[in-house]
């Protein structure tokens, strides 16, 4: 049975590259990436079983294997999305038991690159616990390896697919409240820690910080070669239980969430039947005071949909989790003076939260589907259209950006900090933006159609998220004038900060809108076409 | 002729990879004719009807609006035709209401005249009484009839309709065809796709049969009919399997 859904995987797979070999290539490079990286990674991991190895080879099973498990448990929420290839959805029909539709997706979904790449840089724990204790430790660390990737995988589809009902539900803002609200009461320990840890960056603190991780499940399967290699039988019994257990524990987390996916939300209750009342030119404005024109109708709509459309609200909630996270962690750090490195540091990660806000709007059409259709028929010039977006998207965007500059002026103690952050944050949104316009224009992607907003279609929609990296990348490249002017430029370019900043954003902004603009005019059926989801 | 006419299709082609979708179609629509565009499922219909209202670029050809090249003047000739794409989504998290506006305002239309005309359009598709509920949780006619609400909206010359009555029960296609009728005496062009034969025969002065990406047969409604039954040219035109009573005993 388990081989059917490996098969189906594999098929459906190869019958979506057929005639396109874009989309071959695309899946030839992110593979050959996996490799490479997943071979430099499976290096790294055999530095613990060197024979006169570094200090802090012992350190790494632990530490490597945690940020492998929290990037498979970050990075389908924040960035990629899970490959919903075979949607669960499309089995509630067939008469399968539970578990073994449980069994064959998740088969299904460790036939993937990023779990190849995960397991090639794994491996390197079983050869080197081979090469250092013989068969015996290789075949613990091999099963430990194994497990892990299970464990990695069964994380991230219970991850998604937990958040996603979660965000399915109308109460998804008290949600990203109470989010903020843990990230926010965690600021306080986790400044203690970085700070402590780089006052004494002692291997001593980072090996008990590592026994810790080691007996969490996050690094659990990675550290059993090495407990092997030394003998420690009881140790490698125990972390593999507890392995064991959380995978349980997750699946049947994930079953759960899976049986509502299933059923699908169409069924929410009786839909109370409001009466409109009001003129509906009125009515649909509401109390915004948006001019009466084509524009202003679509700043209203867009900013309706950011808080209507799951995925949009996903990608808000996203983005504020990351832009409270990043510069926070980089900013309580061992940093805290002010000399150069310090300040480029920090300075730095406005630069990159700023660059990263603008992306929201990378597949902003993608997000319209099919219904961007009525905007090509009634022949929306591009300019507009993208001015109107830009403005709606940024009316969420830009009070997070400034509340976010003011957390870390606080956290940091110096509010005469602000205009320099603000300035900063601004200049790298407007740059981002200007990128991120032009990707939404010419690589556009379709969404799937389906309950899940951190679904995206396999191939294309991976490969296309890659030039959002880009547009991120540039985005950044292109703010750096305004932080050179703050780093360099002493007290005058700490009050040239805010001004500079502001007008080198608008700058940014006016460019990108008339230079996508411009290209969108042309091409509108292109872009319908590449977002419409082919079934 | 082709000058006259309030919609013409000049030799439109379509591939997709390596399959041929539209291989060349030619069609005149009369102006304040009601035309029906008929064809089994896979002929083209939709791709054709794409790519006469700038939806999908065709690879040659051209598609005339009175007289605008859809592709060379696309802001005039868009701003003359009402269109209803089938299989296409709407900004369904609107309700309906907002939607008509919505499409009032994209049109550049003047609020006073959007506000007069949405009140008209709802009561009369008897869509009223959904107040404020989502398109997205519209039943399948109601869908429909929202579409052509959009589509009628800015008082289109022309109105091109993909699958008007698809999914939709017996009242609304009624209340569709009532307000469809009206539009075309009243001097406007509607060509529809369709493959409901019994709502082609009642409705249209004119059509065409497509199948296979070609245009097999045009004219007025009895020029195609030839003394026949609509159903019985379009099995002529088309070609069909014909039933021998044998197949499929064992059901």
């Amino acid at each position: 049975m388990a081989l059917t859904f490996a098969r189906l995987k594999l098929r459906v797979l190869r019958n979506g590259f057929r005639g396109r070999p874009g989309k071959v290539v695309l899946f030839v490079i992110g593979a050959l990436c996996a490799l490479f990286y997943g071979a430099m990674a499976a290096l790294f991991f055999l530095i613990p079983f060197l024979p006169d190895g570094p200090d802090f080879g012992p350190l790494v099973p632990a530490f490597g294997g945690t940020l492998l498990v929290l990037g498979w448990i970050m990075m389908p929420l924040v960035w990629f999305g899970v490959d919903e290839t075979l949607e669960p959805g499309r089995f509630a029909l067939l008469p399968l038991p539970r578990a073994t539709l449980l069994r064959g997706l998740l088969i299904a979904a460790v036939l993937g690159v990023p779990a190849f790449g995960t397991l090639l840089a794994t491996s390197g724990l079983a050869i080197g616990a081979g090469l250092a204790g013989g068969p015996l430790p290789a075949v613990v660390a091999a099963v430990g390896v194994l497990l892990g990737l299970l464990l990695c995988v069964v994380v991230s589809r219970a991850v998604t697919s937990g958040f996603s009902r979660a965000l399915r539900a109308r109460r998804t803002r008290d949600l990203a409240a109470v989010v903020l609200a843990v990230l926010a009461a965690s600021l306080g320990p986790l400044q203690y820690l970085l700070t402590s840890g780089a006052q004494q960056v002692g291997t001593q603190r980072l090996t008990a910080v590592a026994d810790v991780l080691g007996w969490t499940p996050l690094a659990a399967p990675y550290v059993v070669g090495l407990d092997a290699v030394q003998g420690r039988w009881g140790a490698v019994a125990a972390r593999l239980a507890i392995t064991v257990v959380t995978i349980l524990l997750l699946a049947w987390w994930w079953s759960h969430s899976l049986e509502s996916a299933m059923l699908g939300t169409s069924g929410g209750g009786a839909v109370r039947v409001r009466t409109a009342t009001g003129a509906p030119v009125a009515r649909f404005f509401g109390r915004g005071r948006q001019p009466r024109t084509a524009y202003g109708a679509m700043v209203t709509r867009e900013l309706r949909y950011w808080v209507r459309d799951v995925r949009r609200r996903a990608s808000l909630i996203t983005f504020a989790v990351i832009g409270v996270f990043l510069p926070v962690v980089t900013n309580l750090g061992p940093s805290a003076d002010g000399n150069l490195v310090a300040s480029s540091v920090h300075g730095g990660s406005m630069v990159l939260v700023g660059a990263l806000a603008g992306l929201g709007i990378a597949n902003q059409f993608g997000y319209d589907g099919t219904a961007y259709a009525m905007h090509v028929v009634s022949g929306v010039p591009g300019r507009t259209e993208l001015r109107a977006r830009t403005v709606a998207y940024s009316w969420y965007i830009v009070p997070l950006l400034l509340g976010l500059a003011v957390l870390n002026a606080v956290l940091r103690g110096d509010l005469l900090l602000l205009p320099v952050m603000f300035g900063t944050l601004f200049a790298a949104y407007g740059t981002g933006l200007a990128c991120s316009m032009h990707v939404s224009v010419w690589a556009a992607y379709s969404l799937p159609e389906n309950q899940n907003p951190f679904a995206i279609n396999t191939g294309t929609g991976v490969a296309k998220s890659f030039l959002a990296m880009a547009a991120w990348l540039a985005g950044m490249v292109l703010a750096l004038p305004v932080l050179l002017l703050v780093l360099l430029g002493g007290s005058v370019g700490a009050v040239l900060a805010l001004p500079v900043g502001l007008a080198y954003a608008g700058g940014a902004v006016w460019l990108g809108l008339i230079t996508a603009g411009d290209i969108l005019d042309h091409r509108q059926p292109e872009l319908l076409a590449a977002i419409t989801p082919r079934s | 002729m082709i000058e006259d006419s309030a919609f013409a299709l000049q030799g439109l082609v379509k591939r997709f990879d390596t399959k041929v979708a539209v291989d060349g179609v030619d069609l005149a629509v009369p102006a304040g004719s009601f035309f029906g565009l008929l064809g089994p499922n896979g002929a083209g219909k939709t791709t054709t009807l794409s790519m006469a209202v700038g939806l999908l670029r065709p690879d040659a050809g051209r598609a005339l609006v009175l007289g605008h090249d859809v592709w060379r003047d696309p802001v005039r000739a868009k701003s003359l035709i009402g269109v209803m794409p089938d299989g296409v989504r709407l900004f369904d998290r609107l309700d309906g209401t907002e939607l008509l506006t919505y499409q009032g305002l994209l049109r550049g239309m003047a609020p006073d005249v959007i506000d007069a005309r949405v009140t008209e359009l709802l009561d009369v598709l008897a869509l009223t009484d959904a107040g404020r509920t989502l398109v997205i949780d519209y039943s399948a006619g109601m869908k429909k009839k929202i579409a052509l609400a959009c589509a009628l909206l800015h008082a289109p010359r022309l109105l091109v309709l993909d699958e008007p009555f698809e999914a939709v029960d017996p009242v609304s296609g009624a209340a569709i065809r009532d307000i469809l009728t009206r539009y075309v005496a009243g001097g406007g062009t509607v060509i529809f796709s369709s493959h409901v034969l019994e709502v082609v025969e009642r409705l249209c002065t004119h059509v065409a049969i497509m199948a296979n990406g070609r245009i097999s047969a045009v004219g007025s409604l009895d020029e195609v009919r030839a003394g026949r039954t609509l159903e019985d040219a379009f099995v002529a035109v088309v070609g069909g399997r014909v039933a021998t009573g044998s197949e499929l005993s064992w059901l």
